[in-house]
């Protein structure tokens, strides 16, 4: 169980913070092209911004904004959309992840096509890394016993 | 005046030797934490430094942004850890 | 101009660096722990927000400029609080405050 920090001083610093660390781990995602970056790192500072609301304000504050399932949720749809835009291109008539098929639907010339086509794949990178980075903190500091669930954590312990 | 900048990164280079030495004895683990938050600030400035020396600033503003917001949250999580009683 | 700006700038890190290695004598040379947190955290905060504003001066106006201005404001608010958690942390711990008499730690 992560208690929550009890200095006002942290609180304030690490609630004004957030939002601004997200919007440059997003800056970080899209300007993968030109300076080093891409969705594999962003999604770890969008990831590490989750931890830092998770030191400073406990698990009670952060289970309204990001509960259990739907973590999963997000780690398992930006699976989808890599896949997804890896199997669009295979049913369009080119090979796997060929980004200039994708110009039948979006009505570009192939070099814009393959520009967006990787774009929408650091997308789907960066949101299952953030997911699993903030799954990894938590089960590791917690042992994956949600607070409130005790009885799970007498059979936990039962069968070693 | 690039060699110049040039030149402060490399003077800072050896005050982080110096740290090094309150990093490896320094009695406990408090002393060692604080050098470590030491080390990566002067870091950040010998980034820069080395991205005049390349002649390409703009790619290693940020890569120093990255590292001064990872700083922040290890020093944040590494005191929470080490706060419990005695 | 061109002359004062690059004049400014050169001032600038200078005093940045004298900052720095003021800071980093006072970190090896100080009794305590608590002495020498004092000497880093006010120290480095200082040092660097000079350093960056001699990059940006340097850099005219730009949009590196403005990203480096914003690594300075981010440095200048996130160290004196990452500084007051790691005392915070010191304190509840036990460890106590150098008196005058004792010998070093």
């Amino acid at each position: 169980m992560i208690v929550s920090s009890d200095d006002i001083i942290i609180k304030t610093i690490a609630r004004v913070f957030v939002p601004f660390i997200q919007i440059y781990a997003l800056y970080v995602i899209m300007h993968g092209h030109y300076s080093p970056g891409g969705g594999f790192q962003g999604g770890v500072i969008l990831g590490a911004s989750m931890a830092l609301l998770l030191i400073t304000h406990g698990y009670d504050e952060v289970k309204r904004r990001f509960p259990e399932n739907v973590v999963l949720l997000m780690g398992s749809v930006g699976v989808l959309i890599y896949a997804g835009i890896g199997l669009t291109c295979l049913l369009l008539g080119g090979n796997y992840l060929d980004y200039s098929q994708l110009s039948v639907i979006l009505h570009v010339d192939p070099a814009h096509a393959r520009s967006l086509g990787i774009l929408g794949v650091e997308l789907g990178v960066g949101f299952t890394v953030m997911a699993i980075m903030y799954s990894i903190f938590f089960d590791i500091s917690t042992g994956g016993i949600l607070p409130g669930d005790e009885k799970r954590k007498g059979e936990l312990e039962d069968n070693g | 005046m690039n060699e110049f900048f040039v030149a402060v990164g490399l003077g800072l280079c050896l005050l982080v030797f110096l740290v090094l030495y309150r990093v490896i004895f320094g009695p406990g683990v408090f002393n060692r934490i604080a050098a470590i938050s030491a080390i990566g600030t002067k870091t950040l400035i010998i980034l820069l430094a080395l991205g005049y020396a390349y002649n390409r600033v703009d790619m290693f503003i940020d890569i120093s942004m990255v590292y001064a917001l990872l700083n922040f949250i290890g020093c944040i999580a590494a005191a929470k850890y080490l706060e419990m009683e005695r | 101009m061109a002359y004062i700006l690059d004049a400014l700038s050169i001032l600038c890190l200078l005093g940045g660096l004298f900052f720095f290695m003021t800071a980093t004598i006072g970190l090896l040379r100080f009794p305590d722990f608590f002495t020498r947190l004092h000497a880093t955290g006010k120290g480095d905060t200082l040092a660097v927000f000079l350093c960056l504003i001699g990059f940006a001066i340097h850099e005219g106006l730009s949009l590196t400029a403005l990203k480096i201005v914003v690594i300075a404001v981010f440095m200048f608010l996130a160290q004196p609080t990452a500084t007051h958690a790691i005392s915070r942390a010191g304190i509840r711990h036990g460890l106590k405050p150098w008196v005058k008499g004792e010998e070093r730690q």
